[in-house]
């Protein structure tokens, strides 16, 4: 629990932060950089969003999010990061159970930094890899023909819904791993003891103990994931041609594109609406995150 | 924090500053008067609006020449074979040319006109012609030399903006392929399965909205609705012949499509980078849908940092001449601007190299200034060439937005 004892510290750090002492002194790079990179862009961000192409105020944009194509790539957005986010949840804690209980230290570290590389794959490169390997032509594709399973015989294709699911898996299992883990660790032996000289079966222990003390840290993790899922752009982007509308794509089609010009303030709306939905998400993480802790730090 | 003790450490330096503050405001008050005066030892470059006015082509090119940089914008080396003329500009003249994120977009070279500081707004752009109209307020007025020969649809009047070149739909495919494309029907032949590709999203990216539009007049549509277009690509979704991969450079080498719909003038370009890679691709204008896009436009920013560069540039990319390539000229030290001008191939022919079409061309087919396309990249003689309006893309894109994300959702 030494960890939670120095997180409690900085938070600690941090209230007092301002008045200004030698000691909160270092962390002023770190403020000046979150207002340039965080802050400030967001302001900037909710003020343009509400101005027209003149520089006059208005509400105009934010009226196409509620109907129509916009509305609907914000549904495909949630559903998509639902959908990733609950395929990682699930998966990644089956696999979490059954590293915490059968993988040595050694293995354990070596399966960690695996995680943690591949939890932060992403973008143009990791589409290109599941193109390289599932592809028409991709290597898996034709390992598989080669055995007598052409995955392109019926109606799937790696460039749609059910493709990028499947590409976000790839990263969205790696982190719930990454994140999960300690959760599982923290189970103390001493619980599940206590629990069976009380005259507990392992049904009862599950039930009564394991499950609310996990539950919290598992809607934190699923709420992290959900944002990550949320707002990934690039693979995306790299792998369909606007037919998995997504509002990160959407977003840069009228902010960078070649074939509309003058609607970036739309685009400003879009980005606002995403950080009312991330900022939901986020929430929900921290209230589990809250509850995950006490029962930790207990 | 950081910025209120930046202003502490410079007040010292401010106050100090004052009279030299004065100075300069008087100076910056006479500054007008001299320049209403008339005088020829003195041009405006920001201002003159053509290139009479700019003194002619020696005093141009002087001035150009003592500014010595270009900043250009988003100008892919093998686009419509800009790296030839950008080349080339810099050999002739001695002028060296700064070319910012050669991949980035229209929106973002407007972006950059509007929010960059004074020595980085780039002295020309090459934007969408919708950027152009748009902005119009952005840009300086200039009538290049051959001002005339540009199509009165495709320029601003008062020469703030002007048509350059545009491309053509062309089917680019590899050859390892069975059976060789030559027209938009022939892609619903089951010999396609899972090997056609479009550039993108149509809403966002002109080459793949200009696909819709020609496999809509291959489908019977006209410009005017582009509802075949979609059903088109639709059939070719159902049949299992449309991939909705990115049709690019890395998905081709990956294998993920053979063919796909592409400008012409990416061409030459697009066959030199995959025979690196050991593809052999082909590039064909499709027999029964030319569409021809509306022109890129050219633009000089007004707050332009080397405005005689600037216009000397946009002087050079539309002039018709025929002379040298980068490859055969020799040292240009001591002659005169016009000299040289005159010695170098004009970026309209170096556009016809790149298998674009410089706006110019049928002026100058007429003159017989113009130079032969690279070979493949002939409009067959038949075809009859369409252009969408600009109102008809708008008209396009409204339908789009709605129906493409349909045609492979699953």
């Amino acid at each position: 629990m030494k960890e939670i004892a120095v997180a409690n510290q900085s938070e600690g750090t941090i209230r007092r932060s301002f008045s200004i002492s030698p000691r909160t002194s270092p962390l002023f790079p770190f403020f000046i950089f979150v207002g340039f990179f965080l802050i400030w862009p967001i302001i900037s961000l909710i003020i343009r969003s509400f101005k027209g192409n003149e520089d006059e105020w208005t509400f105009a944009n934010y009226s196409p999010l509620l109907h129509g194509s916009y509305f609907h790539a914000f549904v495909v957005s949630i559903k998509l990061a639902s959908i990733t986010a609950l395929i990682g949840a699930i998966l990644g804690s089956f696999f979490v159970y059954a590293i915490v209980n059968n993988a040595g230290p050694r293995v354990t570290s070596v399966l960690d930094s695996v995680c943690a590389v591949f939890a932060n794959s992403g973008g143009v490169p990791l589409a290109f890899m599941f193109i390289a390997a599932f592809g028409t032509e991709g290597l898996f594709t034709k390992f598989l023909k080669s055995i007598g399973w052409d995955i392109y015989a019926g109606k799937f294709t790696l460039f749609s819904f059910t493709g990028v699911v499947l590409v976000y898996s790839f990263f969205q299992i790696p982190l719930m791993i990454l994140v999960f883990k300690p959760a599982l660790q923290g189970l103390r032996k001493e619980w599940s003891e206590a629990s069976i000289n009380l005259g507990a079966n392992s049904t009862t222990y599950w039930r009564h103990v394991v499950i609310p003390i996990l539950t919290p840290s598992f809607l934190s993790a699923f709420f992290l994931l959900f944002a990550g899922g949320f707002s990934a752009y690039a693979t995306a982007r790299a792998m369909t041609v606007g037919t998995v509308p997504l509002v990160p794509i959407i977003i840069g089609t009228l902010v960078d594109g070649n074939v509309i010009s003058n609607q970036t303030n739309l685009g400003d709306a879009l980005a606002v609406g995403m950080i009312v939905v991330a900022g939901v998400a986020m929430s929900g993480y921290l209230i589990a995150q809250r509850r995950a802790n006490r029962w930790r730090a207990a | 924090m950081g910025i209120h003790f930046d202003y502490t450490l410079q007040g010292g330096y401010m106050r100090k500053s004052i009279i030299s503050g004065v100075v300069a405001a008087i100076a910056v008050a006479v500054l007008p008067v001299t320049m209403a005066t008339p005088s020829n030892a003195y041009t405006n470059f920001s201002k003159c609006s053509d290139l009479k006015a700019c003194g002619g082509m020696d005093a141009l090119v002087k001035a150009a020449q003592k500014e010595g940089k270009l900043n250009v914008i988003t100008l892919p080396r093998d686009w419509a074979n800009y790296g030839e003329a950008m080349d080339l500009f810099s050999k002739a003249f001695g002028i060296k040319i700064t070319d910012d994120n050669p991949d980035g977009s229209s929106a973002y070279e407007i972006q950059t006109v509007k929010s960059a500081p004074d020595s980085k707004v780039p002295d020309a752009v090459d934007v969408g012609i919708t950027y152009g109209v748009d902005n119009a307020n952005l840009f300086a007025k200039y009538k290049v030399a051959t001002w005339a020969d540009i199509p009165a649809q495709y320029k601003d009047a008062s020469g703030r903006w002007y048509g350059d070149y545009n491309g053509q739909i062309a089917l680019a495919y590899d050859t390892s392929i069975a059976k060789a494309p030559k027209s938009f029907a022939d892609l619903k032949d089951p010999a396609f399965k899972n090997m056609v590709a479009i550039g993108g999203d149509p809403t966002g990216a002109q080459e793949a909205l200009m696909s819709v539009f020609a496999a809509n007049l291959a489908s019977g549509g006209t410009t005017k609705n582009v509802q075949a277009g979609i059903d088109y690509f639709k059939g070719l979704k159902a049949s299992g012949n449309f991939v909705p991969v990115l049709a690019n450079g890395q998905n081709l080498a990956a294998g993920a499509y053979k063919v796909s719909f592409s400008w012409d003038f990416n061409g030459p370009g697009a066959i030199a980078s995959a025979a690196k890679i050991g593809k052999t691709i082909k590039y064909v204008i499709p027999t029964d849908a030319v569409i021809k896009g509306t022109p890129y436009i050219m633009a000089i920013p007004f707050n332009a940092p080397h405005p005689a560069a600037a216009r000397l540039w946009t002087e050079f990319l539309f002039s018709q001449n025929k002379g040298m390539l980068t490859k055969d000229l020799g040292s240009t030290a001591g002659q005169t601007g016009s000299k040289i001008f005159a010695s170098i191939m004009g970026g309209q022919n170096i556009w016809i190299s790149g298998a674009a079409h410089p706006i110019t061309e049928p002026a100058m087919r007429a003159k017989g200034l113009a130079i032969n396309p690279p070979a493949g990249f002939e409009t067959p003689a038949s075809a009859k060439l369409v252009t969408p309006t600009p109102d008809e893309q708008t008209a396009a894109k409204a339908l789009l937005k709605d129906q493409w994300p349909a045609i492979a959702s699953n």
